[in-house]
């Protein structure tokens, strides 16, 4: 009996096709999570509504008509109230995106309606790929993608099924058929009856393909520089998630060393210049005010006026001295200061940027947070950053005195505060002749002497500033602390000092080969003037002399300290790909990638050329080497074997193919004849497995049922014989 | 020869690369509302995304772009190996429903074939040279649309979904009803393959050179038999002779033109050296020979001729399941004897076709009847302005 392939029926293909448009509802209203504009309550309710909707099918019978006449008028009146209200256009789009997401959700779709939430949810998907440059974005494209493929081609192969008119929409108020009797497993059940691992594998196959085009569209899509760009972001605000701002009380930076999360990661082109302790400077903080440190008005003002521009030049050693290239990948929400080691040669973005900065203070500023991560490239930087060039303060403290803005000496104490750093400056001992180093270490080593280190410091109460109460008492305290005493001690004793805030350390991500840094690496130091050098020098109260010598590693032994192969390393270093290649892939890129592609081919052009002629010269030595008997014999061998082969290949007796042309090595008419022989089946399995055997193909019946039947028969035998023999016993 | 070889190698890369672009012969590919939503899309991301550099938007674009190049290929694959043969059953009478049938084939091995549709088309067929094309633009002194909205109006379409999968190796059939509306030849062709599948984003329609030509009969019609008209027996011993004949062998008689070989008996006409066949016992005697004139002259109304064929057709059929027809004969053609199915189906076809003739210049003569035999002919004349009659020897027999 030839039995016919299983299908889905028409009511099967609806809930299918309800099935994956739900699904991608879910999808794409997952994106406004990670979206962070404030919407995650909205979010989760249409989630829930969608979700609802989805397993229930008949539900959507009973939204009453009245609503859905209400329906776009409310959600147009919402828009519009939410623009008036929030003022940010964006937003406000997503907000209405998922109102629209939720009432097709909730009602019974025609095919038009299924393309509206393709579109909907593409929108999503792409705006917070935008938005966010998340990894997570690769994924969720290509899981809608393939829903959304497979959504469509159920629609059409539907409306083939209903001889070409689209399906009618189903009355409002009444449960169309297909939903009225909906069950979800055995629906999966039947999916699983009826997939063939053919069909499966083809359609894998033809995804695998539109992945692979789409990148090698990707790379081939010309790119041109445009001006004007970044033009999603300026409709969204976001703040800054971390304290890196031009002010900070103290506390702020522990708070952000208590999140893990990554900050950024740093690409360096030649990892022997990699140092094991680096400081990535942000901020300089030179005004003590009011129990905090601030960037004064004077300084901020050396940052110079707002430019647009994707080039900064700067005044360090230069890309000949230094041939390293970092590039950072600054993560969303950390700052609008942008971490970078020292003086540096040149900083490049990848499109232009509205930034200010200040060369002398290697300070880089742009206008707003980032709402996505931000690439850029340095060159010329040097790698340890213990000391930063600064020309015009040189020039500065050269007049001082006479003129000038503030020298980053003075604080705005009262008397008995000062008088206090006083005694505290006199325990340590004035500045010798043997420089503002000598001074320093003192300093430090004064500080970690009378006060441990501890995240939760107390400060004691009492009058006068906290950081002077904190100086004058032995309680812990934590770098900001540090750092803030350091610098009011250096400038009590007549030296210019400046807290500087940022990053210290970092991992090494063995598999991405690069530097990773997190929020919890964040901290706080000072930085002194060193006059007769004309920089200032780093100094970390909290650094141990071991870390000192530490910082003065490079290269593979400072790599090696900072090695990091656990599986957060792993997953980041995919991150770390998809900015490389991906977020980051520009003009540059473009051209790179197709000369790397030329010089492989004509590489394994070359080798492959190299490999014959040297396997042709070994072949003519061989031949003119001396030919004894064992040789003659075996070339002889040699020869009868490959023209017996191909003697029995001419004549098809030795077929090459490993598809099955003829009876003998068809896979599935060998399963059949070895099922004949094992099994003691009823009449009609024994034909369908004879006609499998023997018969033509046309004439099968489906292989796999009558394969699972004889399966069946075959353990009914046995149990049968088990229990026979049993009773004989 | 080396620049001859890259100059070839070139060729053959420009041909297969513009063969990708430039659309076949009889082959349309047109956008769907969805594809031209994707392909609206594509633009606004690509334009969003060159403004903004963003890489994110250029994955999508790539992404989309992707999308539609798989669209093509799946397209493409679905309707690969598979094979249709057009099959009209005849005979087709003029407004009688008739069908034809589309044998599909899926000739893959494991993909199968989905939402394909075929469009049918059965219009009138006229013989003759193929004119210089004309344009709407161009046409001098023919009036194309008119020509063209003719065509349309004469012609029946149709479309048949394929509502089920086309299994590997599988085949289906489809069948398409139609009426023909007046006799003559129709040519029923398969206009066109069309998909839509795999996404909605692109009806691909491919046309095909399928048709048939197929006479069609006239259309039967209704008619009243009138007293005395049945036909004479003709005088003698004259017998006829049919195919198939039942009873005992009653006599020998003399061969006349238009007698079976197989009812020869052979001894005999050895014996007698002249052609003798047997006569049996069941044969019917009331033969009748229809002969139909088509005088332009004589049938001045288009409707009242129709009417004439149609009776003639009908007549003919009536008189062959009576086993009473002889033979046929149209003008001044020859008699044509009606001894099987496949005569009076010829006859059949040349009144599908048969159209009025100029008045000859001289008067007809009557078609030859064998000497030894008068037969009824059956004439047919107008009757009044819009009615037919069948005349048997000056009596009418028949009228509609």
């Amino acid at each position: 009996m030839e039995s016919r392939p299983q299908r889905l029926n028409l009511d099967e293909l609806h809930q299918l096709r309800w099935l994956l448009g739900g699904l991608l509802m879910l999808l794409s209203v997952a994106t406004v999570f990670y979206l962070d504009i404030g919407s995650e309550l909205m979010a989760s309710v249409v989630l829930l509504g969608i979700l609802v909707a989805l397993v229930a099918p008949a539900l959507p019978a009973r939204v009453p008509i009245w609503a859905h006449r209400l329906a776009f008028p409310a959600i147009v009146a919402f828009f519009a109230v939410d623009i008036r209200i929030t003022g940010q256009l964006l937003p406000a789009i997503v907000r209405l995106d998922l109102l629209l997401l939720l009432y097709r959700g909730v009602c019974y779709r025609a095919r038009r309606d299924d393309l509206q939430i393709v579109v909907l949810g593409l929108f999503l998907i792409v705006v917070a790929g935008v938005l966010t440059v998340s990894l997570l974005f690769a994924a969720q494209i290509l899981v809608f993608t393939g829903c959304a493929l497979s959504l469509l081609m159920l629609v059409t192969i539907a409306e083939s099924n209903e001889g070409g008119q689209a399906p009618k929409l189903a009355v409002k108020g009444v449960v169309p058929p297909w939903a009225s009797h909906v069950d979800w497993r055995k629906l999966f059940h039947r999916l699983w009856d009826i997939s063939d691992w053919r069909l499966l594998a083809s359609a894998a196959g033809l995804f695998v393909g539109v992945v692979v085009v789409s990148g090698l569209l990707f790379m081939a899509i010309p790119r041109f520089q445009l001006e004007n760009s970044l033009f999603l972001e300026r409709f969204i605000t976001k703040r800054a998630m971390t304290g890196f701002n031009d002010s900070i009380k103290f506390g702020d930076i522990t708070e952000i060393t208590q999140d893990d999360s990554i900050a950024f990661d740093v690409d360096l082109s030649d990892p022997a210049q990699a140092p094991a302790l680096p400081y990535w400077r942000m901020i300089v903080l030179d005004e003590y005010k009011n129990g905090g440190f601030k960037l004064s008005a004077a300084l901020r003002s050396e940052l110079g006026r707002e430019r647009t521009t994707a080039n900064i030049l700067g005044i360090g050693p230069g890309a000949g001295r230094t041939p390293a290239t970092w590039t950072f990948y600054l993560e969303s929400g950390v700052s609008r200061y942008l971490p970078i080691l020292g003086n540096f040669w040149a900083l490049r973005f990848r499109e232009a940027q509205n930034v200010r900065y200040s060369p002398d203070m290697a300070i880089v500023a742009l206008r707003d947070e980032p709402a996505a991560m931000t690439a850029y490239r340095v060159e010329g930087m040097a790698s340890d950053g213990i000391e930063i060039r600064d020309r015009a303060f040189a020039v500065r403290w050269r007049k001082r005195g006479l003129v000038g803005p503030p020298l980053q000496i003075g604080f705005d104490l009262s008397e008995g505060d000062k008088a206090a750093i006083a005694r505290i400056d006199a325990a340590v001992g004035p500045p010798t002749s043997k420089g503002p180093q000598e001074f320093a270490d003192r300093v430090m080593t004064y500080l970690r002497r009378t006060h441990p280190y501890s995240l939760s410091p107390q400060i004691p109460e009492g009058p006068g500033d906290p950081l002077v109460r904190w100086m004058a008492s032995g309680e812990p305290g934590h770098c900001e602390l540090f750092a803030g005493a350091f610098v009011l001690m250096a400038r009590s004793a007549g030296i210019p000092a400046h807290v500087v805030t940022g990053f210290k350390g970092g991992t090494w991500n063995a598999y991405s080969g690069n530097y990773t840094i997190r929020n919890s690496d964040a901290h706080a130091w000072a930085e002194i003037w060193d006059g007769a050098r004309e920089t200032w020098l780093r100094e970390d109260p909290l650094a141990v002399a071991a870390a000192s010598d530490l910082s003065q590693q490079k290269g593979d032994a400072a790599i090696a300290g900072l090695m990091d192969r656990s599986w957060s390393a792993r997953l980041n270093s995919l991150r770390v790909f998809w900015y490389r290649r991906i977020v980051n892939f520009d003009q540059q890129s473009q051209a790179d990638t197709f000369k790397a592609v030329k010089e492989a081919t004509g590489n394994s052009g070359k080798w492959l050329r190299t490999a014959v002629s040297e396997a042709a010269h070994r072949a003519k030595v061989w031949f003119k080497g001396p030919w004894n008997g064992p040789r003659i014999a075996r070339v002889f061998l040699a020869c009868a074997g490959a023209l017996g082969a191909l003697w029995l290949i001419a004549t098809g007796r030795l077929r090459l193919s490993p598809v099955a042309v003829g009876r003998r090595t068809d896979p599935v008419r060998r399963e059949a004849g070895r099922w004949l022989k094992r099994i003691d089946a009823p009449d009609g399995l024994v034909a369908e497995l004879q006609r499998l055997r023997y018969g033509p193909v046309p004439t099968w019946p489906r292989p796999s049922d009558v394969f699972r039947r004889a399966r069946r028969a075959a353990s009914s035998s046995r149990r049968r014989r088990r229990a026979s023999s049993r009773n004989t016993s | 020869m080396n620049q001859a070889d890259g100059s070839n190698r070139r060729l053959f890369w420009r041909r297969v690369l513009w063969g990708l672009v430039w659309p076949r012969r009889f082959e349309r590919i047109q956008p769907t509302i969805s594809g031209v939503v994707l392909i609206g899309l594509s633009l606004g991301i690509g334009t969003a995304a060159y403004n903004s550099a963003s890489n994110i938007l250029f994955i999508a674009l790539a992404l989309l772009l992707a999308c539609l190049i798989l669209s093509g290929v799946l397209a493409w694959l679905n309707l690969r190996k598979v094979e249709w043969k057009l099959e009209v059953e005849p005979p087709l009478q003029a407004g009688q429903e008739a069908g034809l049938s589309l044998l599909l084939r899926n000739g893959k091995k494991f993909l199968p074939t989905y939402a394909l549709w075929f469009e049918f088309a059965a219009g009138p067929f006229e013989r003759r040279e193929p004119s210089r094309p004309e344009s709407t633009i161009t046409a001098k002194g023919i009036d194309v649309w008119a020509a063209l909205s003719k065509v349309k109006s004469e012609e029946q379409r149709g479309t048949v979904h394929l509502r089920t999968r086309l299994d590997p190796g599988g085949e289906a059939r489809l069948d398409w009803m139609f009426t023909p509306p007046r006799r003559g030849l129709l040519k029923v062709e398969l206009r066109g393959v069309g998909s839509l599948f795999p996404f909605g984003f692109l009806r691909k329609q491919a046309g095909t050179d399928i048709f048939r030509v197929i006479p069609v009969w006239p259309a039967p019609v209704e008619y009243r038999r009138l007293a005395g008209g049945s036909p004479r027996r003709p005088e003698g011993d004259h017998r006829l002779a049919r195919v198939g004949n039942e009873g005992e062998m009653i006599a020998l008689r003399h061969y006349e033109v238009g007698d079976s070989h197989r009812l020869v008996h052979w001894k005999a006409s050895a014996r007698k050296r002249r052609l003798l066949i047997r006569q049996f016992s069941s044969q019917n005697s009331d033969a009748c020979s229809i002969w139909m004139r088509t005088d332009a002259a004589v049938w001045t109304r288009p409707e009242q001729f129709e009417l004439m064929v149609s009776l003639v057709a009908t007549i003919s059929q009536d008189l062959f399941r009576a086993g009473r027809l002889h033979s046929t004969a149209i003008d001044s053609g020859a008699r044509v004897a009606a001894k099987r199915l496949a005569d009076l189906e010829s006859f059949l076809d040349r009144l599908a076709q048969v159209r009025t003739a100029p008045a000859p210049t001289a008067p007809y003569a009557p078609p030859a009847y064998p000497t030894r035999t008068r037969l009824n002919v059956m004439t047919f004349e107008p009757e009044g302005t819009r009615g037919v009659a069948a005349i048997v020897n000056g009596i009418k027999t028949a009228a509609t």
